[in-house]
């Protein structure tokens, strides 16, 4: 029976990942494919990698927050299976809406609909009173927030940019100049979160300003590592990709700026999202092992990982069309602009992710986007997308908590 | 099956701007012809030709109101929006002065006096290169807006001066006519009325192909 329970937890999880996967990791993908600084194939291969990379080193935060910062899982103690229940009707729930918002291309948060459906769980289950809605309310504000800080972060590179390269005599000369800088803080958003949260699996005790003063060699070392390659890559001898043929030398240097945060902006994404997929999965597994409830759910290195790997295979299924035709469509997207708005949107996912706050890629992405739009270096955005977020923050909440509540009645009536 | 983001980008009004700029590219080598029809008395083809340029001022008044139609509130642009409108205005003025200058030459058929026929077809190689220039105008524009490079923004200014010295030099030529036309007409005022008039209409070509500049010149300004 546990053995069945198992398997059917873990594909209604892979089904939940391969949706994140063909929305959340689309978008953010589409944005170097969309601006040809990468293929599609190499999309894919980055999306798989450093996705699950980011999953395993750093995604441990969220899943705690998910799993046990909503409902407090010691209510469950008399009746563990309640528990697994909810959760695993919370984790369909949520995969369907994403998937339905996925079709209608609404730019929907796959964590909203994750933290909807355990709320709904939540209030059947032990009733509203024992749902934390303190914790909620900083979620909710988070997601307000985040686009805000993704938008200001980019907006604010952007303009760095303009200023010191693009306004230059030469800007060719002024990018080569400030590339090393560029490379080396993409590395120390990285390796800070890479020290503040995967080592943490680690068991080191590392403080605060060790970490810092261990990062910055390091990150100058990654950093130099990364230049050598940017400006191996850039040379004017270096083979054009297809969609690269109008590529003028800054924008191929951009270009090679922006593989790097692909993998960067695909890293924070696993950090952050894989765990909406895996949370609730792990509480079930955890169920199922002891029997019992443990007040704190560890994921296993394994969960981790196979979640990561299945969001890159959902965006290499049902993500690969899309994001080919952002590219032929959105031609105002450079390699530039591409590189400000993902720097911005995985930097501001990866402090996120390290405060524990499910935020959306999709809108952190779209909020950096909409930033160097506003410091006037994004070509013409429609911004009553924006109307179509905030209807989607009206319904992912509703729907997630309805449909979440309607799978729970139904699996309990014929299971318990 | 669409991208969300996607959904984001918003087609960019100047794919429309070019396609206006090049009408008005054709409309001027066609008024050309034209003038030069009128002046050797060969009205068929002067009808034809007059014909065209009003089919093509018709397109593209179109794709004006369609660029005006289709921004609405909550677009947000690399340049001000009422700016643009400001530039495409001006740059539709072209096409209606040429359209006003053939229409205003059509209505004395019997041809123009033949003292004054050379320096009136001077003067419409004069206005010519200004409007021409808008076309080159609006690509380089497209082309730094979206690198956002430096160079491409010293070759527009270069240009933009290019457009208001060609301006500067058809004023001269245009008020040199009016003179010569009130001096060897005197005691002819109906000619003298359809010929100064003429010379107006044909000198505002220029003066709103270089008011369009100046708005370009505005939307670019760091």
């Amino acid at each position: 029976m546990d053995a069945v329970i198992l398997v059917i937890a873990a594909l209604v999880g892979l089904y939940m990942a391969a949706n994140i996967g063909s929305n959340d990791l689309a978008n953010a993908m589409g944005t170097s494919v969309g601006s040809c600084a990468i293929t599609l194939k190499e999309a894919v291969v980055i999306s798989i990698v450093a996705n699950a990379l980011g999953a395993v080193l750093a995604g441990g935060y969220v899943t705690g927050t998910i799993s046990k910062g909503i409902i407090d899982p010691s209510l469950f103690a008399h009746n563990p299976n309640i528990l697994m229940i909810g959760m695993f009707a919370s984790l369909l729930a949520a995969g369907i809406w994403v998937n339905i918002a996925t079709y209608f291309a609404l730019p929907v948060s796959t964590s909203q609909a994750i933290v909807g459906a355990v709320v709904g769980f939540g209030v059947l289950s032990v009733g509203a009173g024992e749902v934390t809605w303190s914790k909620i309310t900083i979620i909710v504000l988070s997601w307000v927030t985040s686009p805000a800080v993704g938008g200001f972060i980019a907006g604010g590179m952007y303009y760095f940019i303009e200023k010191k390269m693009m306004s230059a005599e030469d800007p060719l000369a002024a990018s080569q100049r400030y590339a090393p800088f560029m490379v080396f803080v993409v590395f120390l958003v990285l390796i800070l979160s890479f020290i503040f949260k995967g080592l943490q699996n680690l068991h080191l005790n590392i403080g605060f300003l060790q970490t810092i003063l261990l990062a910055i060699p390091l990150s100058a070392g990654a950093g130099a590592l990364g230049l050598w390659w940017v400006r191996r890559q850039a040379r004017p001898e270096c083979k054009l990709r297809p969609g690269q043929e109008a590529f003028t030398p800054l924008d191929r240097l951009f270009a090679q700026l922006q593989v790097l945060t692909a993998c960067y902006v695909a890293f924070a994404h696993g950090a952050n999202d894989v765990a909406n997929a895996v949370g609730p999965l792990a509480a079930i597994f955890s169920v199922v092992e002891t029997k019992a409830v443990a007040l704190k759910v560890s994921v296993p290195f394994w969960m981790l990982l196979g979640g990561g790997m299945a969001v890159g295979g959902g965006l290499l299924l049902f993500g690969t069309r899309v994001i080919e035709t952002i590219g032929k469509n959105i031609t105002e997207l450079t390699p530039m602009r591409g590189f400000c708005a993902q720097f911005g949107a995985a930097t501001t996912i990866l402090v996120c992710s390290r405060m524990g706050l499910p935020i959306s890629t999709t809108h952190v992405l779209v909020g950096s986007v909409v930033g160097v739009g506003i410091m006037r270096g994004m070509g013409t955005l429609d911004l009553r997308v924006l109307k179509n977020i905030a209807l989607s923050w009206i319904v992912t909440l509703p729907f997630t908590v309805v449909l979440a509540m309607l799978l729970y009645k139904l699996f309990v009536f014929f299971l318990v | 099956m669409r991208l969300s983001l996607a959904s984001l980008f918003y087609r960019s009004p100047f794919e429309n701007l070019q396609t206006h700029a090049d009408k008005v590219k054709e409309c001027a080598e066609l008024f050309k012809r034209a003038a030069i029809c009128h002046l050797h008395e060969e009205w068929d083809e002067f009808e034809r030709l007059t014909d065209t340029v009003a089919r093509l001022e018709s397109e593209a008044d179109a794709i004006k109101r369609n660029i005006r139609n289709h921004l609405p509130k909550g677009i947000l642009m690399q340049v001000d929006k009422f700016e643009l409108f400001d530039y495409i205005r001006e740059q539709d003025k072209v096409l209606d002065e040429v359209e006003e200058a053939l229409f205003w030459l059509s209505f004395r058929p019997a041809g123009i006096r033949e003292e004054v026929a050379n320096d009136l077809e001077e003067l419409v190689e004069k206005v010519l290169p200004p409007i021409e220039k808008l076309s080159d105008l609006v690509a380089m524009a497209t082309v730094f807006f979206r690198t956002g490079e430096e160079e491409e923004r010293t070759r527009m200014k270069s240009l933009i001066r290019d457009i208001r010295q060609h301006e500067k030099e058809a004023d001269i030529r245009e008020r040199e006519l009016k003179r010569e036309i009130f001096e060897t007409m005197k005691d002819k005022p109906i000619h003298v009325f359809h010929l100064v008039r003429l010379v107006e209409i044909v000198g505002n070509i220029a003066d709103h192909a270089q008011n369009a500049s100046d708005r370009m010149r505005a939307m670019i300004a760091r």
